[in-house]
């Protein structure tokens, strides 16, 4: 067993790094604050360090109970400097010997003098070390959970003082240890002050309290980005989600969840995941479609997702579902020429105070980009470069594998993946499309106008070949008929304007359209009749009765002459016009006739 | 947006039918008004040209307007599966994508049936799943990355495109062109087909009714060419169609038929024989190659028909053959020879059938005996009305038997066939609901000919009259108005009727065919709308939150369902191939607790799953469903279970307090109404455990579960789960494998013998 001891890390300046505790650091002043309201641990320690030393120091250690050390989801820290501005230092890991823990070396910005004072406050999460009990309650029950840690600074370094505040999500505390007479208050206990605690020190602290906060953890992510030069980038998070509260016993009863309403107070409905302003299409689905209890807001800085899950999480109840959205490139795709650089988050927002045990991102590059380098904002391990294959892909999209363990919110953090792009291969796709209907055209236009039967029909030729002809015939007799009729209109405004020049001169383009006409109908006739058609009979029928028509025509023209000139009477014209007319009638039905038998 | 394209649709089949009635002329419309414009496009001067022009843009504008107006579901709801059948057919296609073809033939599936399985490789109609994953793989190699669902969603929709243009061709070869543009127009929304073939209906119909028309279009196109090469493609076609859907049957009768009506009509020609000869060889070798098909086609009676007119045809023809050589006198003997023979023959065989019992039309008569309450509780096996005529076919139903008419009047060999595809399909359409389905192919292609014919008559020869009065003097025109007017006031009669067909056609087919059932919508007062998704809702949980291998006990009518989306192994499924198996599920379901709970221990349930309407009003429930298993059970299980015994003296079925004490305390009533006793909704005009459904309140509200806990209950209380517990006082045992000594199995098998003799 271990034991006990609450996170902590120490300072202690290495000049010979590792286990050269006697540098003369310690800690004066330590104030720890341990939130445990929520189903992480969240340890913040602001030390007051002091070079008793003689020598100036570099950096400082940082250390973990060995016990606390496999949960760290993250750790940072930062020196708190004059102007109330605090710098960030890079940790890097390291090992002490004889010392069991884990331990972050941390560079010192500049070094510290003897005698002079420092301010780093050092901040820690831990997921999942709330640990539910009793591990299985009713649906009536409320959640409690224990947490079990060191009541001192975990350091390599003495500490002369130190207090502890630790936050709770509730009033109800079922116990805690009781070192050093804690005062607990609404929803805290404060420990403390020790004094003069010696490096390494660890005494076993225990809380048993009541904590209904969801205990959502996300065993699985799978982040997919694809970067399209097009202009959108498109995100999919395949996500698995379990309740790691504790476990559902006996049964769910609806009807108390309806109507009671402490009934599965530890249970999750929903969530709100945000996700970034420009954010459009958003899905939320899972195996089986989408899921219809979901809310999307719209605002000025984000677009919230209120994620309901399709049936409440109780403990030990998971869920998996899909959630994508597209985001216009422009945003986060920068380039210099054929340089590229895309700016985005490495893993997003799902819920707040988010647990994730396993982050896979896929980034899937356009196709054909080269050089890629990717920095990454904490250590990623990378796995072997995939290539991705969708629309109108030909060689395939280079797709960036990254694997990481146990993430919170602090790793919502940007990764620049570098790369160079040449521009041309935007124009592949649209050519591989043009291409493609392209070769399709012309295979319709080669099936089409080639003949691939294997065996020849010869009376199907001629009767297409006669079909062709007859068609132009009766394209060429309607342009007949219509002549005529525009002859007609002629002599009528012939009648009413009596100019005879008018009239001379449509009679003459008559006759010379006409005159070409027939040669044209009488040729193709001849053709008819070479290819043996019986029809050919029928255009000269046809001919024949054209011509009857065609003297009508001037028939009607010459007695208009004569009405206009005053040599028939009305009456007569009127008399004959309306026998002309008659027989013209029957003539073009006999044509028409004709025509229909062609 | 679909309307939009319906009645766009409309206005192409009056143009369409103008070009039909122009290339039945013969002759180019352009002199009719236009006069002697002489500077015309190349184009109007080539009528074959337009011609192909506008049928092509026709059929497409159909296949548009059928795809669209079939996406109701789509966007009213989503991307996907409906109901119950396609649930399955989804997923033996998802396991067919994953798996591989040789895998999804052979496939077990240990997750029905639960224990027995189900052999699903050789117990499926496979061609509609392997058209889906023949589509999804083609996409794919083509870096098409598109999901088996979508694929799944969309068949339907873009094979009634298919079925629309083979529709045309069957038409056109039955009468012209005309006729068979508006018969592709008609096919594409009707709702007699659009009930089946919605997105997201991925069942069997989608497919078939394609592969029915295109396998009698080339029937025809062989019977009139007489080629081989026609006759080969009518075989592979309807090789397809017996991949896909068990209505092959259908054609193999009706080939036959039209075969034999042709011979008793005097119209046997070489072209028939040919034709028919193929077919049926070439069709039967093929059709055995389906697993599920096997060596039914030589074996059972709905086969014989085709045999017997393939013999019928080869006696005939040798006959013809004979005459040709033999003298009348010879020919006569011979004849009568032969047909003694021939009765002799046939008399022996019905004997020996008898005698052996290979004969399946008794085993059959029992079988159907034996299934009639299963098969009677299916809805869509109940008898036709009429109103279900008019509300899938709307006008056509009035005006297909003109176009019958018109055919029988111009008879030739072709229209033999679709006179005779008509009145049977109007037979099997008045027996079973759900075959109203192959009539509406047949009834758009007659309805399109009698309106083709009207419009021949009354448009073409408006023309032909129009023409003439151009040329006359003003004063005829007095006499002839009244010819033009009533043409113009019965085609705009025609066209009224068509453009309320069209409108028809999309109000049924947003209102009745566009639910997808598993997703329930219900509308507020002031018009915004609110899903039910308790389906999903229970069977995702059933999917994340139980042990991979726990049993869910159902009703069959949820098997697939549950196998699809919770996947997770059934007792029984919507194949309700074992009665017996069915009965036992539906005497759990009507037995009182403690009797239930050894049928269920028996079975391995580890789950029960039912479906409890009484919170928002859902008539489709369990309880509405319990006379059907009762029945069911009865029918297995007469001396413990009985009808009567659910019913109030008066005969009434009720849940209430006037109840019978069996029905209120048998395990379907006690796992629906548990906890809902003191259940009320907001409103306080109702008492507590006021059952909406049913309007009634529960007579039993005081519900104890002894081996049952509650183990879910969706939001709208629409699926309740119920977790069979295990026994008390013992250990749960985990499933291990069974271990036999090798010992006991030998002495087994010396024993057993000597039992039995």
């Amino acid at each position: 067993m271990w034991s006990g001891g609450a996170a902590i890390f120490v300072l202690v300046s290495c000049v010979f790094c590792a286990s050269a505790l006697a540098d003369g650091l310690v800690n004066e002043d330590v104030k720890r604050t341990l939130d445990l309201s929520s189903h992480l641990a969240k340890i913040t320690a602001e030390i007051q360090l002091a070079n008793h030393g003689a020598a100036r120091v570099n950096s400082l250690t940082l250390a973990l109970e060995a016990e606390l050390a496999p949960h760290l989801a993250f750790i940072g820290a930062s020196v708190k400097g004059e102007e109330e501005e605090d710098e960030g230092l890079e940790l890097k890991e390291t090992t002490l010997h004889g010392q069991s823990g884990k331990f972050f070396e941390a560079q010192l910005p500049s070094s510290l003098a003897p005698g002079a004072k420092l301010r780093v406050k050092v901040e820690t999460v831990f997921s999942h070390v709330l640990k539910p009990f009793p591990s299985h309650i009713t649906q009536a029950e409320q959640q409690l959970v224990v947490f079990q840690g060191n009541h001192y600074l975990y350091s390599p370094y003495p500490t002369r003082s130190q207090t502890t505040r630790v936050r709770l999500a509730s009033k109800t505390v079922e116990s805690y240890t009781k070192l050093g007479n804690p005062t607990k208050s609404e929803e805290s206990i404060e420990y403390g002050p020790f004094k003069d605690v010696p490096p390494f020190s660890q005494d076993d602290m225990k809380i048993h309290y009541e904590n209904n906060t969801p205990f959502l953890t996300i065993s699985s992510i799978t982040r997919t980005i694809e970067v399209s030069h097009w202009g959108n980038i498109a995100v999919e998070e395949t996500i698995d989600l379990r309740h790691t509260g504790a476990y559902l016993k006996g049964p769910f009863s609806r009807y108390d969840y309806q109507r009671q309403s402490d009934s599965g107070i530890s249970s999750v409905k929903s969530f709100k995941t945000i996700l970034p302003a420009s954010a459009q299409d958003v899905y939320y689905r899972d195996e089986i479609g989408n899921i219809s209890t979901s809310h999307l807001q719209v605002l000025d800085d984000s677009v919230e997702v209120e994620i309901r899950p399709r049936f409440p999480l109780f403990g030990g109840w998971k869920t998996h579902y899909i959630i994508g959205y597209n985001l216009p490139s422009y945003e986060y795709l920068y380039n210099l020429g054929d340089q590229y650089a895309l700016k985005m988050r490495l893993v997003d927002h799902i819920y707040d105070d988010q647990v994730i045990d396993q982050l896979t991102v896929k980034l899937i590059l356009p196709e054909g980009a080269r050089n890629i380098h990717v920095d990454t904002p904490y250590p990623i391990s990378r796995s072997q470069d995939e290539l991705h294959y969708t629309y109108l892909d030909t060689f395939g999209r280079p797709v960036l594998v990254a694997t990481k363990n146990n993430l919170v919110e602090q790793h919502i953090q940007d990764v620049v993946v570098h790369y160079n792009f040449n521009k041309i291969l935007m124009l592949q796709e649209p050519l591989l499309v043009v291409g493609a209907f392209y070769i399709l055209f012309f295979t319709v236009i080669i099936y089409v106008r080639l003949d691939f039967s294997i065996t020849k029909d010869p009376a199907a030729e001629v009767r297409m070949k006669v079909a062709s002809i007859t068609e132009q015939v009766l394209t060429l007799v309607n342009k007949r008929l219509g002549l005529y009729r525009h002859m007609d209109e002629v002599v009528n405004r012939y009648k009413q304007s009596r100019d005879t020049g008018a009239l001379n001169s449509g009679r003459k383009t008559l006759e010379a359209e006409h005159r070409t006409l027939t040669n044209d109908i009488t040729a193709l006739q001849t053709r008819l009749k070479a290819e043996g058609s019986d029809l050919a009979e029928k255009v000269g029928e046809i001919q024949k009765l054209d011509s009857q028509l065609k003297d009508l025509v001037c028939r009607s023209c010459q007695e208009a002459e004569r009405l206009v000139a005053g040599k028939v009477k009305k009456d007569a014209y009127i008399e004959s016009d309306k026998t002309l007319s008659g027989k013209r009638q029957e003539l073009v039905s006999r044509i028409d006739n004709l025509l229909d038998a062609l | 947006m679909a309307e939009h394209h319906t009645a766009s649709d409309c206005k192409h089949k009056t143009s369409s039918n103008a070009g039909g009635s122009v290339s039945g002329n013969g002759r180019p419309n352009s002199p009719a008004g236009c006069g002697g414009s002489g500077g015309l496009s190349g184009g109007l001067t080539q009528p074959a040209g337009w011609q192909s022009l506008l049928s092509f843009t026709i059929l497409f504008l159909a296949w548009l307007a059928g795809f669209s107006s079939r996406l109701f579901a789509v966007i009213r709801f989503e991307s996907i599966i409906h109901e119950f059948d396609p649930w399955f057919n989804y997923r033996s296609t998802h396991h067919l994508t994953t798996n591989g073809f040789y895998e999804f033939l052979n496939w077990f599936d240990e997750r029905a049936w639960y224990p027995l399985g189900r052999i699903v490789g050789g117990t499926v109609y496979p061609g509609l799943m392997v058209t889906a994953g023949l589509i999804h793989y083609i996409l794919n190699l083509l870096h098409v990355t598109v999901h088996i669902r979508d694929v799944c969603v969309f068949l339907a929709p873009v094979f009634s495109g298919l079925t629309a243009i083979s529709t045309f061709l069957l038409t056109r070869e039955l009468w012209n062109q005309g006729a068979g543009l508006l018969a592709a127009c008609f096919i594409a929304i009707v709702p007699g087909y659009i009930s089946r073939s919605v997105a997201g209906s991925f069942d069997n119909e989608g497919i078939a009714i394609f592969a029915l028309q295109f396998t009698y279009y080339l029937w025809v196109k062989s019977v009139k060419t007489g080629s081989v090469f026609w006759a080969i493609g009518c075989c592979l076609s309807y090789f397809y169609m017996v991949s896909a859907w068990g209505g092959y049957v259908f054609i193999i009768n009706l080939i036959p038929l039209h075969v034999f009506a042709l011979l008793l009509m005097q119209r046997f020609s070489r072209r028939l024989y040919i034709a028919y000869s193929t077919f049926y060889i070439v069709g039967l070798v093929l059709s055995m190659q389906i697993p599920f098909v096997g060596f039914q086609p030589i074996r059972t009676s709905e086969h014989m028909a085709a045999a017997g007119v393939f013999a019928l045809l080869q006696a005939y023809a040798f006959l013809q053959y004979l005459k040709d050589r033999l003298t009348r006198q010879e020919f006569q003997t011979l004849f009568f020879l032969g047909v003694s023979l021939a009765a002799g023959v046939v008399f022996l065989t019905v004997i020996y059938l008898t005698y052996t019992g290979e004969s399946h039309l008794p085993v059959m008569l029992r079988y159907a005996k034996i299934h009639i309450p299963i098969i009677a509780s299916v809805s869509e096996h109940q008898p036709t009305t009429w109103v279900s005529f008019f509300f899938d076919l709307h006008i056509l139903v009035c005006t297909f038997p003109a176009g019958l008419w018109f055919c029988i009047k111009n008879i030739n060999d072709e229209r033999v066939f679709v006179a005779l595809y008509a009145i049977s399909a109007v037979y099997f359409a008045g027996v079973m609901v759900r075959l109203m389905l192959t009539l509406t192919p047949v009834v758009c292609m007659l309805s399109a000919i009698a309106f083709s014919s009207v419009f021949e008559h009354y448009l073409g020869d408006d023309m032909k009259r129009e023409n003439p009065p151009a040329e006359d003097s003003k004063q005829d025109r007095p006499e002839e108005g009244l010819g033009p007017n009533i043409k113009s006031i019965v085609t705009m009669l025609m066209l009224m009727l068509l453009m309320m067909f069209a409108v028809h056609c999309t109000w049924v087919t947003s209102n009745a065919y566009s639910s997808p059932s598993v997703v329930l919508a219900s509308y507020n007062h002031d018009g915004s709308r609110n899903i039910l998704d308790d389906f999903r809702e229970a069977y995702y949980w059933l999917r994340q939150n139980t042990d991979e291998h726990a049993r869910v006990m159902s009703w069959w009518d949820y098997g697939y369902q549950i196998a699809g989306m919770a996947n997770r192994t059934t007792l029984v499924d919507n194949n309700t191939w074992n009665n017996s198996h069915i009965a036992l599920v539906g005497k759990a379901m009507s037995s009182n607790e403690s009797a239930a709970y050894e049928i269920m221990k028996s079975l391995d349930v580890d789950y029960v799953l039912i479906i409890f309407g009484g919170v928002i009003g859902y008539s489709g429930d369990d309880i509405n469903k319990f006379l059907w298993m009762v029945r069911i059970a009865e029918g297995e299980h007469p001396k413990d279970i009985r009808e009567s015994d659910y019913f109030t003296p008066q005969g009434e079925f009720r849940v209430d307090k006037a109840g019978s004490p069996t029905l209120l305390n048998c395990l379907m009533y006690k796992m629906s109404y548990y906890r809902f006793g003191p259940y009320t909704r907001l409103d306080f005009r109702t008492p507590p455990g006021f059952d909406r459904t049913r309007n009634a309140e529960i007579g039993n509200k005081d519900i104890r579960l002894k081996h049952l806990e509650e183990a879910f209950t969706s939001e709208h209380w629409l699926v309740r789960i119920y977790r069979v517990k295990k026994q008390e006082n013992r250990q749960a045992l985990d499933h291990k494998l069974r271990n036999i000594a090798a010992k006991q199995k030998y002495t087994s098998k010396k024993v057993l013998p000597s039992l039995f003799h």
